[in-house]
């Protein structure tokens, strides 16, 4: 699975300016939510933070990945935020982190949605990667980091 | 029918994807066809789960409620293709197991000796990374029978609707 049939231009922001793990998770939800893919904002963020509450998915290296199964969309929907200052995202390292994917998936979709987190994990393994992708100066040269690390 | 046929036992690989019920569709036409017996494999594959924990991604807690969530749905995939061949009076055993996907299906297919693995069309590979992660890819390279990858999957419809 590629990471990049899930994303466009509009599911990207690269000019993250919030300061606390709910509202980075709040944006990236708005995000998916203006294309439609969301039915209810509320239920999607508590699903999302229920997860974190068990354990924070920031990851070591300035990457976080928060997720949740939820009824609120019927397909896969992954955002993507990048922070050039970086978040405390409660990460493993203890250190800001910087690059934010957020997928949400259907109750019914355990396959794509451990496929799809599987070729994050990957993606975010390789340190020249995250690096680029930080530096991305905007959601369509950000896809294209991603679309490129994925060929 | 042809009882003394070439192909005396099928396997067909279900992973739970739309192609894997166009290849079940064509092994349960082959089945009757050749009079061969058929086995439907699911693998549960915990090796992606495993990695996810690794990567700290997953919780534990949660490993354990996705494996849960890949067996019913293997179950749900494995009923419904049990009834596909019933409807065509082919008998059929299933079977679910937990395991690295490409390791479980040649070990199936040593163990019951299988003539001919069937599988749904192989995704698109876009990289060299993916060819080493891409179970079905792996899966088709290591098999240690003849394998057929079914494609056209409203074709193999039609043949499987307009068989008796």
């Amino acid at each position: 699975m590629r990471i990049s049939d899930l994303l466009n231009d509009a599911m990207i922001t690269v000019s993250f300016e919030d300061t606390t793990k709910e509202n980075v998770i709040r944006t990236l939800i708005d995000l998916a939510s203006g294309s439609g893919r969301i039915q209810d904002k509320e239920t999607a963020l508590k699903a999302v933070m229920e997860r974190e509450r068990l354990m924070s998915t920031g990851l070591e290296k300035g990457v976080a990945v928060p997720h949740a199964k939820t009824g609120t969309v019927k397909d896969l929907v992954l955002t993507l935020g990048i922070s050039r200052e970086g978040v405390d995202f409660a990460s493993a390292d203890g250190k800001p982190s910087h690059l934010f994917f957020l997928l949400l998936a259907p109750v019914a979709a355990a396959a794509p949605n451990i496929q799809a987190l599987a070729q994050i994990a990957r993606l975010t393994g390789n340190p020249e990667f995250c690096e680029m992708l930080k530096k991305a100066q905007s959601p369509k040269e950000a896809l294209e980091i991603i679309r490129k690390a994925e060929k | 029918m042809l009882p003394n046929g070439p192909i005396k036992k099928i396997l067909v690989y279900i992973d739970g994807s739309e192609e894997c019920i166009a290849a079940a569709q064509y092994a349960i036409v082959l089945a009757k066809s050749f009079g061969a017996r058929l086995t439907a494999l699911y693998i549960v594959n915990i090796s992606l789960l495993e990695e996810l924990v690794k990567a700290r991604i997953f919780i534990k807690i949660e490993e354990m409620d996705y494996q849960q969530d890949l067996e019913q749905d293997g179950k749900r995939y494995l009923h419904y293709i049990s009834e596909m061949a019933r409807s065509k009076g082919v008998e059929i055993r299933t079977e679910l197991v937990k395991g690295i996907v490409n390791k479980e299906v040649v070990k199936k297919i040593d163990e019951l000796e299988i003539d001919l693995l069937v599988m749904g069309e192989l995704e698109q590979i876009h990289s060299r990374s993916e060819t080493f992660h891409d179970e079905a890819e792996i899966t088709f390279r290591k098999a240690g029978c003849s394998v057929l990858v079914v494609k056209d999957p409203e074709r193999v419809e039609r043949i499987f609707e307009l068989m008796e």
